[in-house]
């Protein structure tokens, strides 16, 4: 067997998008994948993460086009809204599918 | 320890989370006190002042409701907007809602008529049992079921568990209502129904404070 056949396998590990593997990250795109849209605070309370650890999370998000990013003001207080984009919706799906075929029937 | 990422009970805490607040405890509590007090029969009757000031306190119960929502659970909680499915649920629920309402105006119609028109009020006795006692039972019965499929439908469309114990404590508070016309009944209901609705608005405002952090735009 060759050296580039014994790392096939591990070599799919490389493919996985690490902008979602992030635990955060994935907490982050999980929830907006499930809802319509959300807020900072929804989300802040949802994830647990503290503000200056979303709002970083939130723009790479942002930066790679996974997230929609809305700033408005609700009254005289700001309101940002979040929403997973059809990229971020269908980069979710990938990592979700690679993952499932990375670890296949893996019992631990 | 269950690792796997269920998105579907994720979708589900989240929505539920919204109620958190005990704030619909709050409403159908502050509407069955509404309702025992409004509705109590004096000697002389029911007048139309039973309906100024039952309709009164329902605009006074929702506008609080709306307020609590506003000013008391969105600004610590946030806000989120869920999917298409939910949307629907509420869609459907507003369909057979307005259908239940339908039969209910019609109901009630049917019975303001009879107070307007004493040949029909007559009629309509007649086609009730003589013993006071039974039609009163038929009457309560009747208007209790009004209310209490009502909110199991609402409690069912809006997946709120705590709504189906609600609508029985409802049915029985309108049952008693208008069977033993004692407004003490239904209003001790109306306290029990709101009561767990205090100590979750509690938990709530300790375990959501309101955030400073955005004073500013991140």
């Amino acid at each position: 067997m060759s050296k580039a056949e014994e790392n096939a396998d591990l070599a799919a590990l490389a493919e996985i998008d690490r902008l979602v593997h992030e635990p955060a990250r994935l907490a982050v795109m999980a929830l907006l994948y499930v809802v319509d849209s959300a807020d900072f605070i929804f989300l802040m309370n949802q994830t647990g993460l503290t503000w200056g650890n979303l709002s970083a999370h939130m723009a790479k998000l942002e930066g790679v086009g996974y997230i929609e990013v809305k700033k408005a003001f609700k009254g005289k207080r700001p309101n940002t809204t979040l929403r997973l984009t059809d990229k971020g919706r269908l980069a979710f799906l990938k990592y979700a599918s690679h993952m499932k075929h990375v670890f296949g029937d893996f019992q631990g | 320890m269950n690792t796997q990422l269920n998105l579907k009970e994720l979708e589900r805490k989240a929505f539920l989370t919204t109620y958190q607040d005990g704030l619909w405890d709050l409403l159908f509590g502050l509407i069955v006190i509404c309702m025992s007090v409004s509705f109590y029969r004096p000697a002389s009757g029911y007048s139309p002042l039973n309906i100024v000031m039952f309709s009164c306190s329902m605009v006074l119960a929702n506008v609080l409701f709306w307020a609590g929502k506003m000013f008391i659970t969105l600004p610590r909680m946030g806000q989120v907007k869920f999917g298409a499915r939910r949307r629907k649920r509420v869609l459907t629920m507003i369909i057979v809602l307005s259908v239940v309402v339908l039969v209910q105006v019609a109901l009630f119609s049917f019975q303001l008529a009879a107070w307007a028109n004493p040949e029909l009020g007559a009629k309509l006795n007649e086609s009730l049992p003589k013993s006071d006692a039974i039609g009163l039972l038929i009457v309560a019965s009747i208007s209790a079921l009004m209310v209490g499929p009502s909110i199991i439908l609402v409690a069912y469309f809006i997946d709120f568990q705590r709504g189906y114990s609600i609508a029985i404590m409802m049915a029985l508070a309108v049952f008693l209502m208008v069977y033993l016309n004692r407004p003490i009944y239904p209003i001790i209901i109306g306290i029990l129904i709101a009561l767990p609705g205090v100590v979750l608005l509690v938990r709530f405002l300790q375990k959501y404070p309101l955030r400073r952090e955005e004073a500013s735009h991140e």
